[in-house]
């Protein structure tokens, strides 16, 4: 259905005649191609519905018109800045696209310690500026290309550094948040004129409501602007990158060190994992290059630090006992970064982790004990500039059966376990890149402790120009999923991370369909109680199925 | 290649839109951290090298045929190639600005072109140059007065911008005086001088261009021209990337690096102070696009079941190896110059706005993009703008920026002139 020219111009004349377009050739370029990782739904081998128009607001007042003109007319939109991800997305063909790209501002306020920002202000960007004042902030696991607003206000938000920095959730404070009904609600201290430095007042503290467990998810509204926490960075100004693209390093001073540590056996590798979050030594750990897989991430490491090597060199390097040593040291490993505030805090916590080595048999292995590889992952670990790498390998990759239970001694005990049985579907067809298994990557653990994200994120490389790899790949996620989530009760599976946010066409559900869905719930009073938010914040519904609701009267029905 | 056969790189660009962004690890401010002039001036996800392959996607795909809007976007790129460097930091399998390019040429062939590029290739047509309004007949100019040899196998290359810009006259006459003085026999094709064509392959226009490279080729091989020397970046690109691929093998020079080679070898010796606070602009055909050629051909293969490699190992073009030290050495080697460098340099440097022959297709687009390099340059608190190629220079004279200042630009021959 073609937008009415009345809706067109009423937009226009909001916005502006060039901040606005139904071209066909501009929409197509805000579809999410289904068969990318990101879309963490399928893969599917089709794209998201065509925006009606697409629209760029320069301002609060303009979104604000924009939302006021959507009602009216009951036109569903979604707001979203950097697009990585299908979430960003509209689900409706009825639905216009707002691409907040006009509007990133950011503010540091040194002495509170915060940064507040508008929707296209980066991770990068926002460290980029916060270490200007000796500060930083969390960058979350979907890397640094990404809109921090839409993290900390709109979805998930843990990261390589949430340990010490505090994932997003941990760091929101304040928005200005631009109802569903098009009213602006300025939450926190903001509220009550005072500054952005407080979440909970003086002033209406909303973050329940707006932000809950999982975010806004561009259902209720648009946040124009939060503020969020910042974290001591003991570094210089800016990082000092050296070397030729793409193995750019870090020349940070000796109170920053990076380090792969690695473990004889899963117990020890889990404890160690415990007593880093217990000891609050480490800036920053993730397992990380295990997402290349366990067979080829020492080539891997090398091809990435060396600006003459490529892919096709992973069989040669392969072969190279030092690449074949390398591979053995890292196969049960985690890296991490140590950032001292003073020679003796980082003395302090070198010897910790010494201590925790020596504890549980662990060691430094040695190739990232190179320095110029150790500037490297310095260099990864504190911009997270380099996530795309998630794709290198095959141009497209989806996590699958997320070995999440939430306790990590459990998933350490099977997770070699799991690895044969990726192992062996590598093995029996050609869809997926045949890797050794284990690709699976996650971080530490937030400020909240727990250690539960580790291991999640079990990367599985695919061709998204190859259907009949899409397809396979799809068909071993159902088939494993099924057996390792429904059976052996690990959750987190990313290839069914959105599973219920959008439908397989890539469309959104309808609330009959979302009924049908979360009735069936272990725990439905999370979807109803949302339903009751979503009632009293957006009548109109002009959001999407992201948001997750149950009609209470459905279950009361079916009684 | 066609556009057809950049389907599987348009299906397996994972829409990170890293390619908006200069490389991360770089980044120091908000300020200064995109690289695509396209997308921050046209705003539009299709602007980006990830929306040029969504769309063409559509294209190739048969459901979308170029609008006036599409055909206006697919033009609007400065070839300038910052994509191409921020997509490879983690990518090894896509080639974003070959196929913006390419994409430019499949809209050429369906006839959607701009009513200033016609201009342009009627003037390319019939005065041989992409400047319209300039006469062949005025073209060498320039060059009244110099000694070039008869004789020789270094052949100077102005290109058009030099030859007929009077504001530039003090450079190309100054590089060719310099050469010659410095032993150089050095020669000038005079009448058989004409466009390069670099910039028509950059608009899309691939045929006209092939046509040009191969008459330049038979040129310089009956001339029996073994270096080419030339003081524009742009030239210098279409010799050294782009007509190996027709047939040129000799060797090709920028400037900037003869001149480097003499100082280095101590046959030329600066003797003036210039008592100066500069920043270096690195031209996008000079540097990241900078790197020689290295012919292949192959084919895609898939290793460990789904990994894309290529058979044989294919060139890998990110903008490692473009000349970015020689005219830094330059500038530093002469007496009373301070080096103060800009925030976006070398490989992922921020573009004039001449590039794809947009000065001429989107003059205000192309102002925009030389006045947010403008403020760069004065944020660093330089007292002069240096560049290597005449398309830059010409862009950032004169241009505001953002709060009104401009700054002096310097082309690198002149400053060297400065100092002799």
């Amino acid at each position: 259905m073609a937008l009415d020219k009345e809706i067109y111009k009423a937009l226009e004349a909001i916005v502006g005649e060039r901040n606005i377009s139904s071209d066909p050739g501009v929409c197509e370029t805000y579809r999410c191609a289904a068969a990318q990782s990101s879309a963490h739904y399928g893969p599917y081998d089709h794209r998201t519905p065509m925006p009606q128009a697409v629209v760029m607001p320069g301002s609060t007042e303009e979104v604000q018109g924009i939302i006021r003109i959507c009602n009216k007319y009951k036109l569903k939109y979604k707001a979203s800045t950097t697009f990585w991800s299908a979430h960003g997305y509209i689900g409706s063909d009825f639905a216009i696209q707002l691409d907040m790209r006009r509007m990133k501002k950011i503010e540091i306020d040194r002495d509170n310690m915060i940064a507040v920002v508008e929707p296209y202000a980066i991770a990068a960007t926002v460290q980029a500026e916060a270490m200007k004042y000796g500060l930083t902030c969390n960058i979350p696991g979907v890397g640094c290309s990404s809109s921090i607003l839409a993290n900390t206000a709109g979805w998930g938000g843990p990261g390589p550094s949430s340990v010490f920095t505090g994932n997003a959730s941990e760091n929101f404070l304040c928005a200005e948040w631009v109802l569903p009904t098009g009213e602006v609600l300025v939450t926190g201290s903001a509220g009550a004129g005072a500054g952005w430095f407080s979440g909970e007042g003086p002033g209406p503290g909303q973050r329940a409501i707006l932000r809950g467990a999982r975010g806004t998810t561009g259902e209720m509204g648009v946040c124009t602007k939060i503020s969020l926490k910042l974290s001591p960075w003991p570094g210089p100004r800016y990082i000092p990158s050296e070397g030729l693209p793409p193995a750019y390093r870090a020349k940070l001073p000796e109170n920053f060190k990076a380090y792969a540590i690695c473990f004889p056996d899963w117990d020890r590798w889990a404890q160690a994992m415990m007593a880093l979050c217990d000891a609050e030594i480490v800036y920053a750990a993730h397992r990380q290059f295990s997402m290349f897989g366990r067979d080829i991430k020492a080539a891997m490491l090398r091809i990435l630090t060396d600006p003459d090597k490529q892919l096709c060199d992973i069989p040669a390097l392969n072969m190279d006992p030092e690449i074949q040593a390398a591979n053995e040291s890292l196969k049960i490993e985690m890296y991490v970064v140590l950032a001292g505030m003073t020679p003796a805090d980082m003395a302090w916590k070198e010897q910790a982790l010494n201590e925790i080595l020596e504890k549980y048999g662990g060691w430094k292995d040695k190739m990232c004990l190179e320095p110029d590889m150790a500037e490297w992952l310095l260099m990864y670990f504190t911009r997270l500039g380099h996530k795309n790498l998630n794709y290198a390998l095959c141009g497209s990759y989806e996590g699958h059966f997320g070995l999440n239970s939430g306790n990590l001694i459990k998933s350490a005990s099977v997770c070699e376990e799991a690895f044969a049985l990726k192992r062996e579907w590598e093995q029996k067809d050609n869809f997926m890149a045949a890797i050794g298994g284990d690709s699976s990557m996650g971080g530490l653990s937030s400020i909240g402790g727990g250690g539960g994200p580790m291991l999640w994120e079990f990367f599985c490389h695919f061709d998204a120009h190859d259907k009949a790899s899409i397809d396979k790949v799809r068909d071993y996620f159902n088939g494993v999923s099924a057996v390792w989530q429904a059976q052996m009760g690990f959750g987190g599976d990313f290839s069914k991370n959105c599973e219920a946010g959008r439908k397989e066409s890539g469309y959104a559900y309808s609330q009959e369909e979302h009924n049908e869905i979360f009735s069936r719930a272990p725990q439905p009073e999370p979807f109803i109680f949302q339903w009751k938010i979503r009632e009293a914040f957006n009548p109109n519904h002009l959001g999407d199925s992201y948001y997750q609701t149950l009609d209470p009267k459905y279950l009361e029905k079916r009684a | 290649m066609s556009l057809q056969e950049y389907k599987p790189m348009q299906e397996r660009c994972s829409n990170c839109s890293f390619c908006k962004w200069i490389p991360f690890d770089k980044v120091r401010s908000a300020r200064f951290a995109e690289n695509c002039p396209a997308v921050c001036y046209g705003g539009w996800n299709t602007y980006s090298a990830r929306g040029r392959f969504q769309m063409a996607l559509a294209v190739v795909n048969g459901e979308l045929e170029y609008t006036e809007t599409m055909t206006d976007i697919v033009h609007t790129c400065l070839a300038c190639g910052s994509c191409d460097v921020a997509c490879k930091i983690c990518r090894y399998n896509l080639e974003p600005l070959a196929h913006n390019i390419e994409l430019k040429n499949d809209a050429v062939r369906a006839g959607k072109i701009l009513p200033a590029q016609e201009k342009m290739l009627e003037a390319f047509k019939t005065e041989k140059t992409l400047i319209p309004g300039m006469r062949k007949a005025d073209r060498s100019a320039w060059a009244e007065g110099i000694p070039f040899a008869e004789e020789g196998e270094v052949l100077y290359y102005p290109g058009c911008k030099y030859s007929y810009d009077p504001a530039l006259r003090g450079a190309v006459r100054g590089a060719a005086e310099l050469l010659i003085r410095a032993g150089v026999q050095l020669r000038y094709l005079g009448e058989g001088d004409v466009c390069c064509a670099g910039r028509l392959y950059q608009m899309g226009f691939f045929e006209p261009f092939e046509k040009r490279a191969g008459f330049n080729i038979k040129q310089f091989k009956a001339a029996g021209i073994k270096t080419i020397v030339t003081p524009c970046s742009d030239c210098y690109h279409a010799f050294k990337r782009l007509y190996p691929k027709q047939g040129l093998d000799i060797e090709v020079l920028h400037v900037v690096e003869y001149i480097d080679r003499l100082l280095s070898e101590g046959k030329l010796k600066f003797t003036k102070t210039v008592p100066l606070t500069v920043t270096y602009h690195d031209p996008c055909h000079l540097g990241r696009q900078g790197e020689p050629y290295v012919p292949w051909e192959g084919k895609e293969k898939k290793i460990l079941n789904q990994i894309h490699t290529w058979e044989p190992r294919r060139p890998r073009y990110n903008g490692a190896y473009g000349i970015y030290d020689a005219p830094r050495r330059i500038i530093e080697a002469i007496p009373g110059v301070k080096l103060v460098e800009m925030e976006r340099i070398r490989e992922y440097s921020w573009c004039c706005g001449a590039g794809g022959g947009c000065s001429e297709t989107n003059p205000e687009f192309s102002r925009w993009t030389a006045s947010e390099r403008v403020t760069e340059a004065n944020s660093t608190g330089a007292q002069a703008l240096v560049t290597a190629c005449p398309w830059c220079k010409a862009n950032f004279e004169g241009c505001p920026d953002e709060n009104g200042n401009t700054i002096e630009v310097i082309d690198i021959i002149d400053l060297v002139n400065r100092a002799l």
